[in-house]
């Protein structure tokens, strides 16, 4: 497969989102809404459900199938109200003790003036500094797109995996080739400059596990696709459950501290450290 | 009776600044400039108030007292982890602009301002757009991280287009390996000081510059996380005069204050003597 055919695989409408996933891995799910300061952000879900006989907080990047759920979930891209309840939420899990599974599939925050004047950037600024505070196990799955801030206001965790048809990018191909040549019909040559697949993800030591998706991709056999998921999020999630809170937050500073170190492991290729 | 501030004792520069290339007339007024005045006043124009993008050379001369940057870390380097070839080679930029004297998006040391010690990171948009990179994002944790452990004052110059894209998702890491530094810096309750400068976009609006304990943007910086260009593009919207400007941040609630650079010495200066 081309790295294009991938990232359309990553964005197929066919592909299993956060609810089909989220649905299967804890059937009593109960969805809950809002910032609690202005508003839901229906591109995020959020709520707990019980999963593995553990109470569990669940947020996930939203995409709609139809064109109208598609508009109604504004294509997964959260404004700055969903990193306000996704942090409302983990400050609940903190206080209750569950961990956290967040889902991440989204091109990325919304590139709008609405986003804009309530302060997306500052919001996605502070998820990103708050999720390094909350003391419960976090694990995240790239499900499909993992696109910029937007992906990784929501995906500071204690281990992050990726199912093997997702994409996970510092930005959209169409927006990198806008930046670096002006030309956003460039796409295809960004994406495969950008090593944004999921092998070239794991291999840079960015996320722990590559998740193999049943024959024919996630679309084909969505019950398969999420019985895969789950056996690796809760496999990542064990050893967490053993961990005080403060060796948690030391090891997720070191995860993300030293996320680039197979670059300084090799001084010809990396930074040099003193 | 009124203390009185130490703003007057306080110089508008560290240090007498580097020359800049400058346009000969002024693109906010049209004035010819002059080079000696505009150096003494930090490259803010006399007539309109126009202000020049400095680099970090100049920041630097600007905030430090004269003589006392000791900067840190200045040997690591950028490299082109991904093979970045077109439509151009990423190892090629940055050796050239290496070679012009910048060295890379960020730079980060000690030194004093007005005798108090504090640690300065500042941003070159010069270099690659000021985008966050792997070394930059080295430089700054590892300076919050000694300024958290020393109880350092930290101040931020930013300037910058967001994360490096030749440098893929380990750019976009960046965000959250600065922020993690930024909550020790917060935990060890250690002053945090931003000053946003034009531009900063992107990955660096998103992480390190917003989240200060004081965010001071200089007048009509353009400030945002989507530029401009990109909106329009994605949502067909008309964009109001004004549009992610300082001013328009200050309106939003995202900024303390919109400063002019003339005065942004003495004010430091005075929040670290209210900060001890």
């Amino acid at each position: 497969m081309s790295v294009w055919e991938i990232v359309e695989l990553a964005r197929h409408q066919d592909r299993p989102y956060s609810l089909d996933y989220i649905r299967r891995l804890a059937p009593d799910f109960i969805e809950l809404h809002g910032d609690r300061l202005s508003a839901d952000d229906p591109a995020l879900i959020g709520g707990v459900g019980t999963w593995h006989g553990r109470t569990t907080i669940f947020l996930g990047h939203q995409k709609g199938r139809s064109l109208k759920e598609r508009v109604a979930r504004n294509w997964g891209m959260m404004h700055p109200e969903g990193y306000r309840k996704a942090l409302r939420l983990a400050h609940h899990a903190a206080k209750f003790g569950f961990p956290i599974v967040s889902l991440i599939d989204t091109p990325g925050a919304y590139p709008g003036a609405g986003a804009e004047e309530r302060g997306i950037a500052a919001a996605i600024a502070h998820a990103i500094m708050d999720w390094f505070r909350i003391p419960v196990p976090i694990v995240a799955a790239v499900i499909g797109e993992g696109g910029s801030g937007g992906a990784l206001g929501m995906g500071v965790a204690d281990r992050v995996i990726m199912l093997e048809n997702s994409i996970y990018s510092v930005a959209s191909p169409e927006a990198a080739a806008s930046i670096v040549w002006r030309d956003n019909s460039r796409k295809v040559e960004a994406a495969e400059q950008l090593q944004l697949t999921s092998r070239e993800i794991l291999a840079m030591g960015v996320v722990e596990e590559v998740v193999p998706e049943p024959p024919g991709s996630a679309s084909a056999d969505y019950d398969a696709a999420a019985r895969s998921l789950d056996e690796a999020l809760y496999r990542h999630l064990q050893p967490l459950l053993e961990q005080t809170a403060t060796q948690l937050l030391q090891h997720r500073y070191d995860r993300f501290r030293y996320i680039d170190s197979l670059v300084h492991a090799e001084p010809h290729i990396g930074p040099k450290i003193d | 009776m009124i203390a009185e501030t130490h703003h007057d004792e306080v110089a508008i520069q560290g240090g007498p600044l580097p020359e800049i290339l400058l346009p000969t007339n002024c693109p906010g007024c049209g004035i010819a400039l002059v080079m000696d005045n505009l150096r003494t006043h930090n490259y803010v124009c006399t007539e309109c108030g126009h202000h020049f993008r400095l680099g970090a050379d100049v920041w630097i001369s600007l905030i430090a007292d004269n003589g006392s940057w000791q900067e840190r870390w200045s040997d690591v380097r950028s490299h082109d982890l991904l093979d970045w070839t077109v439509p151009k080679p990423y190892q090629e930029t940055v050796e050239r602009l290496l070679e012009d004297g910048l060295n890379e998006a960020v730079r980060t040391g000690t030194c004093t301002l007005s005798g108090r010690p504090i640690w300065l990171a500042t941003f070159d948009f010069g270099f690659v757009g000021g985008t966050l990179s792997i070394v930059a994002g080295e430089r700054l944790a590892r300076g919050m991280e000694q300024a958290a452990a020393s109880g350092i004052p930290y101040i931020l110059v930013s300037a910058s287009g967001g994360a490096r894209m030749q440098e893929g998702v380990l750019a976009l890491m960046q965000l959250a390996k600065v922020n993690a530094a930024v909550g020790r810096l917060h935990s060890a309750r250690v002053p945090y000081f931003s000053i946003l400068t034009d531009p900063t976009f992107g990955g660096t609006a998103a992480s390190l510059a917003l989240v200060a304990d004081i965010n001071i943007a200089e007048p009509g910086a353009a400030i945002g996380f989507t530029g401009p260009r990109v909106i329009k593009q994605a949502t067909y919207a008309d964009l109001p005069p004004g549009f992610q400007s300082a001013e328009f941040q200050l309106a939003h609630g995202q900024v303390d204050m919109v400063l002019p650079r003339t005065e942004l010495r003495p004010l430091l200066a005075h929040l670290l003597e209210m900060y001890r």
